[in-house]
């Protein structure tokens, strides 16, 4: 059962996790137009609709109450027009909605958690609640639920059909298993005869008020609504939407011919109103079968739309991660498998054509499946960042600066992990560009000679085995002098040296530094950008900034594509086999003996291009026994990480491969192996270990 | 393992639950041979028994550690004991998979004997004041010989 109850919860927390982002991704691009599209209104209703369905489920009543009042508002907002709310209201609007989605996001976290859910919502109903009545205001007032009914025995002919005379229907369902359907029928009754006159229509059955057994009736045919005029009907929608516990209705209008026939459960041409779906919802026993039909129907139709007008959406099934390891796992050995079994010594010499050709189609064929499962692990960085939308959007109102964000290649695919990784990263940036860089008010910005509204590109491009992230702002850039300064100050800098403007900003990056003098809320903590950096080297990432005052700051994160799967060259030294990662080679060459030049302290260096490098003898480094010693016999690979670049030594060149990059056993992490270079192993294809090098420890080594 | 039952019915023919308290105190344990030196290991701890595996030699690690194999995908460091009981390294191919508290380790002895079940009360456990190599314990087997218990927590706290 409580396995059970992980899963439900599981799923509960994906479903929602993933509205709210539709929904904060909606509302940020709508506040951008002041405005609602119909479409909006009406996927923001369903949204709210699905969550309210979904928690009710999971018996999270605070999240519940919420959405449900969101769901009335974009209700009334839906059935009248967005006009409904005047400009002036707009922004209250907004803010509503994002206090709302903080609210579920807050909550989900809780859950996540296994904390306990937030028990006081009171505020936040009540600025909705007051929000609905300001946009009804002097409207239709709402009638107070407990108004005493007049005698409504009135002498009606009964019949499927709806009733003579009374040719708009309205048939409602209510939500399953809600219980005491009769009452909440008549107390829709009441809401009506608030607007309607009591001729005008008629509700089948009758004796809701009086009657407790026609519950069932009305879970089972629906509460059957007659209006006379067309106009009362419509108005009665909005009743019915803005009352709990209504799964779904639909409206049946009757043609002037006298065919009466059609029962209502068959409603044969239904003018479909988009109907509230609530696929969360157990629709499972019988009669609910019939009107959920349609509305599930009509789900899907804006969906698409959907995907349309935004980005696709990149997750329509969730896998545990594990479970894609296991794959990737499976596959290697596959792979190795496969190239054990064609290339087995006791086939050799033999004549075995059709046995060749099957081989070959073997391997096409674990090549695509090796392919696939990789990319599995790939997903695109929009999600992440999308999220900087809402940032900007935050921080500009609370800073009172204004800024526009602007995304380049979102659709740029890294692996799952790393996109998790460096999104509290980009988060810090962004902040800091909004803090610190953005010039504060519009008037600097003008006098700079700039656009007075800000902006913060956020871009993302594959260069082969990297993918690189760059945050750039057109705000001030990084004042050096405050900057050195400030180094000054906190010990990180000494005062009697020369800077470069290069090693000044690499300030910004040390432990315990912040321009800012202020702490604000969003920044300023002083551990920023030293987070930032430690979170893209824990993935293998490097940070670079660059800086012109004035004119604004680029960030630059080069993030490798994957941990897993990277492109290597073996080498060999002696028995030892090695694998250099492609992305850190810049050269290879064989040298004469007088290209090496000695220095003092006994260590070689090799000049190219006109620059000096230091010559590691991999052989010496790792006290191997094996391996050539003449420089000639072997092969120098000029290699570069970050800030070093030197020639490594060794015997030969293998070849270049793709390999699935394994950790060490931790039994032997107690020999500090990570730090002599060592950054994992690998498995090649006939089986054998080859040790993957670390080029940037290495030569610390 | 009859003569073991034998003897624990020959010892307590006094109540049924002495017998089952006699019987849940014997343990398995492998025996195995290395440096000359006859060892047995708890069997609770024996994964797998492999020959002939290649090593693939790691830089900057102890001799003693001679290195990684590729078990079916899953990378296991591997310990020769001979060198840990400052023997000479030789070509022994023979790889017992312990795992050690979660930990897969590789031990290269010189060749596998057999199962045999111990008695918990004939273990000798008092020489770990002698800072015993590799032995947490010993005892008597039936056929006379002695067998050390290789000690399996010492592997993992070799540095």
């Amino acid at each position: 059962m409580s396995a059970n109850n992980d899963s439900l919860l599981e799923a509960y927390l994906f479903e929602t996790g993933s509205l709210l982002e539709q929904l904060d991704n909606l509302v940020l691009a709508a506040e951008d137009k002041d405005n609602f599209s119909e479409d909006d209104i009406n996927t923001i209703f369903r949204i709210m609709h699905t969550i309210k369905g979904s928690s009710a489920m999971m018996e999270y009543n605070s999240l519940m109450t919420i959405a449900h009042r969101v769901e009335d508002l974009f209700a009334i907002i839906r059935d009248t027009s967005i006009d409904i709310v005047p400009e002036s209201h707009r922004p209250e609007l907004f803010d509503l909605l994002f206090q709302s989605i903080d609210f579920f996001r807050q909550e989900t976290e809780h859950l996540e958690n296994g904390e306990p859910l937030t028990d006081n919502i009171d505020s936040l109903l009540q600025k909705i609640n007051s929000f609905i009545e300001q946009i009804q205001g002097g409207g239709k007032d709402q009638p107070a639920a407990g108004e005493k009914a007049p005698a409504a025995n009135a002498e009606v002919p009964a019949g499927p059909a709806g009733v003579p005379g009374y040719p708009h229907l309205l048939q409602v369902f209510f939500d399953e298993g809600c219980g005491m359907e009769n009452l909440r029928a008549f107390m829709l009754v009441n809401e009506i005869r608030a607007f309607c006159q009591e001729d005008d229509f008629k509700f089948l059955p009758e004796d809701v008020q009086s009657n407790p057994a026609t519950s069932a009736e009305l879970a089972e045919n629906g509460f059957l609504l007659c209006f006379r005029k067309q106009a009362d009907r419509d108005s009665a929608i909005h009743s019915v939407t803005g009352s709990g516990f209504v799964r779904t209705y639909q409206v049946i209008d009757h043609a002037e011919e006298p065919a009466p026939a059609k029962e209502p459960e068959k409603p044969a041409a239904p003018v479909q109103q988009a109907a509230p779906a609530a696929p969360a919802a157990p629709a499972a026993s019988a009669p609910a079968a019939q009107p959920a039909q349609p509305a599930k129907a009509a789900a899907p139709a804006p969906q698409q739309q959907d995907s349309n007008t935004r980005h696709h959406k990149e997750s329509l099934i969730s896998v545990n991660l594990s479970k894609l390891d296991e794959l990737a796992a499976v596959v290697g050995e596959i792979v190795i498998t496969e190239s054990m079994v064609t290339s087995s010594p006791e086939l050799r010499g033999m004549k075995l054509d059709t046995f060749l050709k099957s081989a070959r189609q073997l391997r096409k064929l674990t090549d695509e499946l090796q392919d696939v499962s990789m990319s599995l692990r790939m997903v695109p960085v929009s999600s992440t960042f999308q999220k900087m939308h809402r940032i900007v959007r935050d921080m500009c109102k609370k800073l009172g600066k204004e800024a526009r964000l602007t995304l380049v290649g979102e659709d740029t695919e890294v692996d799952k992990t790393i996109v998790d990784s460096i999104s509290d990263p980009i988060m810090h940036i962004v902040r800091n560009s909004m803090d610190h860089g953005i010039e504060d008010t519009e008037d600097e910005r003008i006098a700079a000679g700039k656009d007075p509204v800000g902006e913060i590109i956020l871009s993302a491009r594959h260069t082969g085995s990297e993918v690189i992230i760059e945050i750039k702002d057109d705000g001030r850039g990084v004042d050096d002098e405050a900057v050195l300064r400030k180094a000054i100050n906190n010990g990180i800098a000494s005062p009697d040296v020369e800077y470069s403007h290069r090693e000044i900003l690499s300030f910004l990056l040390a432990p315990g530094f912040s321009t800012n003098t202020e702490v604000t809320e969003y920044s300023g903590r002083g551990v920023g950008m030293d987070v930032v950096k430690r979170n893209v080297e824990d993935v293998g990432g490097t940070v670079s900034i660059s800086s012109e005052q004035g004119k604004g700051m680029t960030t630059t994160l080069k993030i490798p594509l994957t941990m897993a799967i990277m492109d290597g060259m073996e080498v060999s030294v002696g028995d030892y086999i090695f694998t250099i990662p492609i992305h850190n080679i810049r050269q290879s060459f064989r040298i004469e003996k007088d290209a090496l030049i000695r220095d003092a302290s006994g260590g070689e260096m090799f000049k190219c291009m006109g620059e000096f490098y230091p010559v590691v003898r991999m052989r010496d480094l790792y006290q191997m026994d094996e391996g050539f010693t003449n420089i000639e016999d072997g092969i120098l690979m000029w290699l570069e990480s970050g800030e070093q670049s030197y020639c490594l030594f060794v015997d030969q060149l293998l070849g270049e491969q793709q390999v699935v990059v394994k950790p060490l056993p931790s039994y032997l992490n107690s020999f500090s192996i990570k730090r002599s270079g060592i950054a994992g192993c690998t498995i090649l294809g006939d089986g054998n270990i080859s040790i993957i090098l670390d080029v940037a420890n290495l030569y610390h080594s | 393992m009859a003569q073991d039952v034998l003897f624990a019915v020959e010892d307590t023919d006094d109540t049924l639950l002495e017998e089952d308290l006699q019987e849940s105190q014997t343990e398995k344990y492998l025996l195995f041979t290395s440096a000359d030196l006859l060892f047995g290991v708890p069997s609770e701890y024996v994964v797998e028994i492999i020959t002939n595996h290649p090593i693939t030699k790691l830089p900057l690690v102890p001799t003693y550690v001679r290195g990684i194999i590729n078990l079916r995908g899953q990378i296991i460091p591997i310990v020769d004991t001979r060198i840990l009981l400052r023997c000479d390294g030789e070509d022994n191919q023979c790889i017992i998979i312990l795992n050690i508290e979660g930990t897969l380790v590789g031990i290269l002895i010189d060749s596998v004997m057999k199962m045999v079940d111990v008695d918990k009360e004939s273990l000798r456990q008092d020489l770990a004041q002698k800072a015993q190599n590799l032995v947490s314990g010993m005892c008597s087997l039936p056929d006379g010989q002695t067998m050390l218990v290789f000690d399996c927590a010492q592997i993992l706290n070799q540095v």
